[in-house]
């Protein structure tokens, strides 16, 4: 194409053409072959064309022969001022013959490539304009019917003209709901290709001049050979000098962009787009490749490149500001928790009775692992029972002997104790009513010289280095109990008498409600609370949960909330006398004044199937059967201990009997219809601060005395307990309890620990109830 | 849920302070979103490392995860190796890193 151009360069006239070198645009070269660019301003006769870059470049125009290396713009702004001057300076400059319709089409974008398109229909109609003489000749030559005004006309302008552009509308809202209108409508019928046929029928009108062309042409065929029109003959054609045309172009930069669309991040682009519409143009780009924005390099997710745009607002990724995150915190906590379950596995899988895999921690002591054998076939009486630890790298299946017995034993688990509570005594323990490995845990004496600050701490089985919830309180604690109807609720009595109730789910400090303010509140160490469910017949309410509380003012009182805690009595205890007193025969002594009428109240339980029902220990020694409906009379007194009575419980199981110990070094099984004691159980010299009965079986009581805790299984023995435990000489173990779900045994002691002991091998748990043979 | 928010930075370096004291924990650290290491008991370059493999590691995890279910996601990664557990709790701008000997 550019050489043909070339050819018609001189009909023209006479230019002076120059080379102009490389270009950016091979288009450029014929226009640059015209003639010079701005810098030859002299040449009059010579049509001046100056090319302009568009943007940066103006500088490096078209000058002769330099092309600028470096070309980011591929747009190039051509702008033809073409003149052309004969030698007589006379502008003969052609007139375009096309003249554009001012109302048709107008091309609409940019002015480089409407002014390109000129110059292309320019170039096209001298184009136009020689093929249509070439042919002609042609036409004359051979005598072929032509249709000529179709090659004038075959290139329709309008063809030529660029795509309208396109001008964006600014689209709203509403214009999403707009209902547009669209109309289909046909076409002009556009011919692509149309081959007339070559065949007609014979009974057209046609026919017979087609059959006499037919003739002609048959007519000229017959004199071809010979003829001196038909000789074949060959011309030599000038063949133009050959040129060569370098082009150069900027590098083609190629990139590599790879993404990976996972599942999760289109989930994620669809959630993010419901929440942030303008955010999407970020969209989801997950940069497998190299990335050119100067993104972090943990720039590897689409989620984090979604979201960081969401959360450059807020701003919180300050180093000191993770630390007080909410998140934070909480890994923190499960952190901690689950290091613990590192540490305790193999403990806290004994209490949860999981069988346990030894040899595989080496800290574990030789102690541990001389006991355990297979479980063997039982002796004659009593059932062996399987605690949970198989030994099976050390014991094969093979039955040890039959004979060997293991006794029972407490095995020490591990103790909740930390720093806050070394030097703290123990001295009430109570189970969560619902989550049964929650523990509250009272620290506070009973002796009156050693008082110091109180703290009440809630350990959970999960963390056995650090209670979960601390709370301080002015005066030692010596009783609490979670309530069942709010299990957040924490009752906890104190050693000046007040009553504090904390809600556990709070880390605050503050109890929730105090007995501060109240009137009636007690004046005494408070020994024993409890929260009961009582049945409110009268009123027609159902089961309502009250606190009872007894303490050493010698009086029982049940508290309730209205304005504030407050409380009333249930009972007072008075103070009897003795019965050896009334001996027939002696003078009644008159008692010596009195500080005070009522005796101190050291403990109480409510009877497991009638919340009426009641017994309260004193401090005199004597245990009071009493009713809640009535607040004057006790319904029985058992007399039987020597000293202070620390504890009552009734059996859960075997409902008529219950249990206490005082400090004269006893404790007295009673059944609830005889006054004297129908067992007792001597076996140390000091007193017995604790007793409690199993929740498994009947016959099973833990006690707790100053320097030993004992376990007695009454099916077992009656004189002697089937596990003793010796404290440390330093401790002192002040009180018990039983874990509801397995079998285990918590101990608090006078150092503040809290251990906690496995019951191993004992008698298999009976529940029934038990009849007294040979009553008397 | 026994967990409620501390109340205070004080109780958070508490329990940051506790874990570190704990049987058998060789380090903790925290690292922010960055790699740049917060609270950190081992030697710069050490934490550094870390950082940046198991930062891969926990992209790569939680990519498993949320593959299988774009409604789930990960909330605490261990590693087992014969010397030491690695416990790492993984969030959106932190790492909590605690490498712990548990046979001590």
């Amino acid at each position: 194409m550019v050489t043909e151009r070339r050819a018609l360069l001189p009909l023209l006239g006479p230019h002076r053409r120059r080379h102009a070198g490389p270009r950016r645009r091979p288009l450029a070269s014929p226009v640059s072959g015209r003639g010079p660019g701005k810098g030859c301003p002299g040449s009059g006769d010579a049509p001046r064309v100056s090319l302009r870059r568009a943007g940066r470049e103006e500088g490096a125009r078209g000058r002769g022969g330099r092309a600028s290396p470096v070309c980011r713009e591929t747009i190039l702004t051509i702008e033809i001022f073409l003149q052309v001057f004969d030698d007589k300076g006379k502008d003969v400059t052609p007139h375009p013959l096309f003249h554009p319709d001012p109302s048709a089409a107008v091309p609409r974008q940019g002015k480089p490539l409407a002014s390109i398109n000129v110059l292309n229909s320019v170039l096209h109609k001298f184009w136009l304009l020689i093929v249509t003489i070439l042919l002609e000749l042609i036409c004359l030559l051979l005598n072929v019917e032509q249709k000529r005004s179709r090659l004038l006309t075959s290139c329709n302008f309008t063809d030529v003209q660029a795509r309208p552009e396109e001008i964006k509308e600014e689209l709203t809202k509403e214009d999403l709901d707009r209902s547009v209108d669209l109309y289909l409508t046909e076409t002009e019928t556009i011919w692509m290709l149309d081959m007339p046929s070559v065949v007609a029928s014979i009974e057209s009108e046609e026919a017979g001049r087609i059959l006499e062309r037919n003739k002609i042409y048959a007519d000229i065929c017959k004199n071809r050979p010979g003829n001196d029109r038909f000789v074949e003959k060959m011309m030599q054609t000038i063949n133009g000098a050959a040129k060569t045309k370098e082009v150069q172009c900027d590098q083609i930069i190629m990139e590599d962009k790879g993404v990976t669309a996972t599942s999760w991040d289109l989930y994620d682009s669809v959630n993010i787009l419901e929440i942030k519409p303008t955010s999407k143009a970020e969209g989801t780009r997950a940069t497998a490749g190299k990335s050119n924005k100067p993104h972090t390099t943990k720039d590897t997710t689409s989620r984090t490149v979604v979201l960081e745009n969401s959360i450059h607002e807020e701003e919180e990724c300050s180093s000191g500001a993770i630390l007080t995150l909410e998140n934070f915190q909480r890994d923190l906590f499960f952190m901690e928790r689950i290091l613990m379950e590192n540490i305790f596995q193999p403990k806290l899988a004994a209490y949860r009775q999981l069988p346990v895999l030894r040899g595989f921690y080496p800290s574990e002591t030789l102690f541990n692992f001389t006991i355990f054998k297979e479980q063997g076939k039982e002796k004659k009486d009593k059932e062996e029972q399987k605690e949970g630890f198989i030994n099976a790298s050390i014991l094969p299946d093979v039955n040890k002997s039959l004979e060997e017995v293991v006794p029972p034993r407490l095995e020490r688990l591990w103790s909740y104790t930390c720093d806050l509570t070394n030097g703290h005594s123990v001295s009430s323990m109570a189970w969560s009513k619902v989550n049964p490995d929650l523990l509250a845990v009272g620290y506070g004496t009973f002796d009156f010289k050693e008082q110091k600050k109180g703290l009440a701490c809630c350990w959970s089985l999960k963390n056995p280095m650090w209670p979960e919830r601390i709370f301080q309180c002015e005066h030692g604690v010596t009783a609490l109990d979670f309530s069942m109807a709010s299990p957040n609720l924490l009752a906890v009595g104190m050693y000046n008498g007040s009553v504090a109730i904390y809600d556990v789910r709070s880390r605050k400090d503050a109890a929730l409600l105090g007995s501060g303010e109240s009137t009636n509140k007690h004046t005494g160490p408070v020994c024993q609370l409890r929260w009961v469910e009582q049945d409110r017949g009268a009123t027609g309410e159902g089961k309502a949960e009250r606190l009872i509380c007894i303490s050493a003012d010698g009086r029982i009182t049940s508290w309730f909330i209205q304005k504030r805690l407050d409380c009333t009595d249930l009972m007072k205890i008075k103070r009897t006398e003795r019965e050896e007193k009334k001996l027939l025969g002696e003078k009644e002594r008159k008692s010596g004044a009195l500080i005070s009428q009522l005796a101190a109240g050291m403990c109480f339980d409510f009877h497991p199937k009638d919340t009426n029902f009641y017994l309260a220990g004193t401090e005199e020694g004597h245990i009071h059967k009493c009713s809640c409906s009535s607040s004057e009379q006790f319904l029985k007194t058992y007399r039987g201990h020597k000293g202070p009575v620390y504890k009552v419980a009734w059996n859960p199981f075997s409902t008529d009997m219950f249990l206490s110990c005082s400090a004269d070094w006893s404790i007295i099984l009673w059944h609830q219809d005889s006054q004297t004691p129908t067992l007792t159980f001597n076996s140390t010299t000091t007193a017995v601060h604790d007793i409690t009965w199993s929740p498994k079986s009947v016959f099973v009581f833990a006690a707790a005395n100053e320097s030993r805790v004992e376990i007695w299984d009454l099916g077992v023995s009656v004189l002697n307990p089937v596990i003793s435990c010796i404290a440390s000489p330093r401790e002192k173990f002040m009180s018990v309890l039983f874990a509801t779900n397995t079998d285990c045994l918590l101990v608090g002691d006078s150092k503040g620990e809290v251990g906690v002991f496995e019951l191993q091998n004992l008698a298999a748990p009976r529940t029934d109830k038990v009849r007294l043979a040979g009553r008397s | 849920m026994l967990w409620c928010p501390l109340s205070s930075q004080a109780e958070v370096e508490e329990t940051l302070k506790r874990i570190q004291a704990h049987k058998g924990v060789i380090a903790t650290m925290v690292i922010n979103a960055e790699g740049i290491p917060i609270r950190t008991t081992l030697d710069n370059s050490t934490t550094v490392h870390y950082a940046g493999l198991l930062h891969q590691l926990t992209a790569k995890a939680r990519s498993t995860v949320r593959d299988i279910d774009p409604q789930n996601d990960l909330t605490f990664l261990r590693i087992r190796s014969k010397k030491h557990e690695i416990m790492i709790a993984p969030d959106k701008e932190y790492l909590l890193i605690v490498i712990q000997n548990p046979c001590e």
